[in-house]
């Protein structure tokens, strides 16, 4: 394999992916948090790296004129965790950001590099699922937009194709909507051993996925059309039960596929029980007012 | 063979100018060419945070930083942090509270701790652990150190440091 022989400085999304087109071993270095702890332990010998770090264009949390919130790829989990426009369901990704790894890496890490990394304990996946996140995407030949449902296609793997990067997430505005994450660990700040993402919408509309049960979070339409306006002790049980079926989960040091399977039910029951308080107190709130 | 370039760091407030290879680390070039050794080389995978550095401001893992693309940074490691006062303050009460028994992961400790005393001058238990939840003690000598923390934001706002900020202030990142 050949030395690392370069680290480009980009200062824009377009001289980035023109640097990305010419070298396909070429790797994008974020937040450093994983890919460097590879290259120390040499599970990955890339030719070059582009560093992000120039790149005003994809820093920070804004909300665009038809009121969806774009978070930067080279936003730190850290400004994530903290951001005040991440409201209503959005706030799913506000709560996942604040429960990866620790305070440290929540300095470094990115959700860029976390979306793109795509393993699938990691906390961002769910969330976004749940949210109905769009990946913004670029390469030389253009930009894309790709749902988060379809995004995370399989272990460690993503819908992005060579000389293609994320660049951001877009999320649709929440109007008076809750979005809760929970997250089962064996310490804080391990990777989950499973996790729920719940984003309530105030007219009812519910979304939910599942993390670290499988290859991608688990989710699934009809379940979330079974949810909306019913989230009864029942209407849960049997949407535990269709995500236990679908879920394949890995038997590994944190806990047996089977475990793994039977935390989906408390986790999603945790996750909307209080979504649904947070819905109480934001109306409570705005009755307040009034 | 590996490819090797002049790079300029901004450490503890000094340019210096090193030799480094392009997958050197920032903990590579701290330790073994600037000879700053208090940022220990633990597990080299972002796990264990004895290598913990500041990086504008922030506290970060020198071991999962590429030295090359720190350039323009500004890197505060313990031995440039040692007269600032809440450092101080820091050290003293490690010592008066025997906050150690190793004391391998007592700089990166120490880095962290200052890291959250600047952002939160009256810490309660709980801001203190997710302060220090990215820096592992083996020696399991927690309990003394999250005293020690205390102890220090107490020596520093004697009047309880509530006061010390302005309301809304605490735990909000700069």
């Amino acid at each position: 394999m050949a030395p690392l022989h370069g680290l480009y400085r980009p200062r824009t999304v377009d001289e980035a992916v023109g640097l990305l087109a010419e070298d396909d071993e070429a790797r994008l270095l974020a937040g450093g948090a994983t890919l460097v702890a590879m290259l120390n332990a040499r599970v990955i010998e890339p030719t070059a790296l582009i560093s992000l770090r120039f790149i005003d264009e994809i820093k920070g949390i804004a909300k665009l004129s038809d009121g969806t919130l774009r978070i930067g790829a080279f936003t730190r989990h850290r400004e994530t965790a903290a951001s005040a426009l991440l409201l209503g369901s959005s706030g799913v990704i506000r709560d996942a950001a604040s429960q990866i790894a620790n305070a440290t890496v929540r300095n470094m890490g990115t959700i860029g590099g976390s979306v793109a990394f795509a393993d699938p304990g990691l906390d961002y996946p769910p969330a976004l699922v749940a949210a109905g996140a769009l990946i913004e995407l670029a390469s030389k030949e253009g930009r894309r937009t790709v749902a988060a449902s379809e995004f995370f296609v399989d272990w460690y793997t993503t819908a992005l194709q060579p000389g293609e990067m994320v660049t951001g997430v877009l999320l649709r505005p929440s109007n008076g909507g809750a979005g809760v994450y929970v997250k089962h660990a064996r310490v804080a700040g391990d990777y989950a051993t499973a996790s729920a993402a719940v984003c309530l919408e105030a007219d009812g509309r519910c979304r939910v996925a599942i993390g670290a049960c499988g290859p991608a979070p688990l989710a699934d339409p009809a379940i979330d059309a079974a949810l909306s306006g019913d989230l009864s002790d029942a209407a849960l049980a049997t949407a535990a039960d269709r995500l236990a079926a679908a879920a394949d989960p890995l038997d590994d040091v944190r806990g047996s596929a089977d475990y793994r399977r039977r935390l989906i039910a408390p986790l999603l029951r945790r996750a909307v029980r209080a979504a649904e308080a947070a819905l109480q107190r934001g109306r409570a709130r705005a009755a307040a007012r009034r | 063979m590996t490819e090797t370039d002049s790079i300029t760091l901004q450490v503890n407030g000094e340019q210096r100018r090193i030799d480094a290879a392009l997958h050197d680390t920032l903990l590579t070039v701290l330790r073994d060419r600037l000879q700053l050794t208090a940022a220990k080389r633990g597990c080299n995978q972002g796990v264990c945070g004895a290598c913990t550095v500041q990086i504008d401001g922030e506290s970060m893992r020198a071991c999962l930083s590429l030295a090359h693309n720190c350039e323009g940074a500004d890197v505060r490691t313990l031995e440039g942090l040692g007269a600032e006062p809440r450092m101080r303050a820091l050290q003293q009460a490690f010592a008066a509270a025997g906050a150690f028994q190793c004391g391998f992961c007592t700089p990166g400790m120490l880095v962290s701790a200052q890291a959250l005393l600047e952002k939160n001058a009256d810490p309660d238990d709980a801001a203190v652990r997710t302060a220090l939840s990215g820096n592992l003690c083996r020696c399991t000598g927690y309990v003394k150190i999250i005293a020690a923390v205390r102890a220090a934001a107490a020596a520093l706002h004697p009047e309880g440091g509530s006061a010390a900020l302005p309301a809304g202030a605490q735990g909000t990142a700069r």
